[in-house]
Parts: C-alpha cells; structure tokens; sequence
C-alpha cells in the first residue's frame, strides 16, 4: 500500500495529485484514460477535504492507495466535517451548473465508491481496469 | 496555469494553459470579470494547453459562458483534449460548445 498523510490544504493539492498520477500508473495498463479518470476523481476528493471537510480549521488528510493487476483503490481519512453522501443529488447538467459537480465526477468515473462520515470520515474509491482486446471487446 | 488575453477587434482570445484546478481558478476569475465587463461580443477560450482541469475550473468557463451569453455574445472552445475534454462531455458541456 502506498501511503500518504499530508496537510488537508490546497496548497498539498498537487503533491497529492503526482502520488495518485503515479500510483496509477503502476497498474501498469498503458491507458490514458484510465488515468485520467483517477486522478479526476481523486483531485475532486481532495478539493472536498480541502474546501468543504476543513474549511473553518486546520487538519490531515491520509490517502491510501492499494494497487493491483487490474484495479486501484483509494482512501481518503479526515478528520473534518463529515457529510451525508446519499443526500447529493445528480447535478441537473441542462441547467450548466457551475459547483456541486465534483461527487458526480467521482461517481461517474470510478467502479466503487463509498463515503462513511465519522472519525475520521473515509472515502473509498476504486477503480477496475478491463483490457480491451483487438477486436474491440474486453477481456 | 497561465492565462493569457488578446484582443482583435470584436473577438477575445483567451488561452490558458497548464492546470485550471481549485488552487488556480481563482487567478483566472479577474480575468474573466474582465472580460465581461468589457462586454466582448466574441469570446474563444483556447485549451490546447490545457493539461488538466477540475469542476472548479469548469465553473468558471461556465461562468463566462452564461455571463457572456447573457449580454448576446457567444463563447466558443477550441483546441481541448484528452482529461479536459473527457471532462466536458462527462458534463457534456461538448454539446454546448460545440466540441463534436
């Protein structure tokens, strides 16, 4: 498991976007997209931790990451303001919304995802990875 | 994230580079008050060095899309790829833009 504790601030967004960058890249799946995907939805994480969770006060974040073969899976512990994931609505997309999109980007773009508020509150995503075959199908 | 202005008549050009993510979105947010304010009939937004953007980010193009349009002007975005543009049709803001 690679891990990661770093101050809950945007000013450590970036570190903690080159670690999960490369942390997914050891899946070792040569996929752009893949790629991409997680590090969107992991940026979209951290900017909740950063913003929202310790938005009147200081605190960490941890950020464990297990890679396997096929599969990445994130978690993400503070200790900040917990919040009820269920009650996130989809964003109406029609309506050109300019905030509240960033759990719909993480759902969207991750297999898995799990928020329990507490202490700490953890987020867990992962993310699968299937190989498209030449043919066009997946394997 | 660098974001440069040019102005040619009654088209504005802004292109922007590098990262436009939740640490840098609010630099670009004068520059798009600008803009507004200065009531441009035609605004491009040029992304071809765009690496890297988040919902923050998105907002603030959004913003200068809905601001813009509200005065009868037109946004268009040229040049995304790869994470911005998966980005956008996720939104689909593709269809907004026109981005294919």
């Amino acid at each position: 498991m690679v891990l990661v504790r770093i101050p809950g601030t945007l000013r450590y967004r970036d570190l903690a976007m080159r670690a999960v960058a490369a942390a997914s890249k050891l899946v070792g799946t040569g996929d752009r997209v893949f790629d991409d995907e997680v590090v969107s939805a992991f940026g979209e994480a951290f900017n909740n931790v950063a913003i929202h969770s310790y938005r009147d006060r200081a605190g960490e974040v941890e950020i464990q990451i297990d890679v396997a073969s096929d599969h990445l899976t994130i978690r993400l512990l503070d200790t900040g303001d917990g919040f009820d994931a269920d009650a996130v609505r989809v964003p109406d997309l029609d309506a050109l919304p300019e905030s509240g999109l960033g759990l719909f980007i993480i759902r969207s773009f991750m297999d898995e995802v799990s928020y329990f508020p507490g202490s700490p509150n953890v987020l867990t995503m992962t993310k699968r990875y299937i190989a498209q075959r030449p043919d066009g199908g997946r394997s | 994230m660098n974001c440069t202005r040019n102005d040619q008549g009654n088209e504005t050009t802004l292109r922007i580079d590098g990262l436009l993510d939740a640490v840098s979105t609010s630099d670009i947010r004068p520059i798009i008050d600008a803009v507004v304010e200065d009531r441009r009939a035609r605004v491009v937004v040029e992304l071809s060095g765009l690496r890297l953007i988040d919902s923050s980010g998105v907002g603030a193009i959004v913003s200068l899309f809905k601001r813009v349009r509200a005065q009868g002007g037109e946004v268009q975005v040229v040049g995304i790829r790869d994470q911005p543009l998966a980005i956008f049709r996720l939104l689909r803001l593709d269809r907004v833009f026109s981005l294919g």
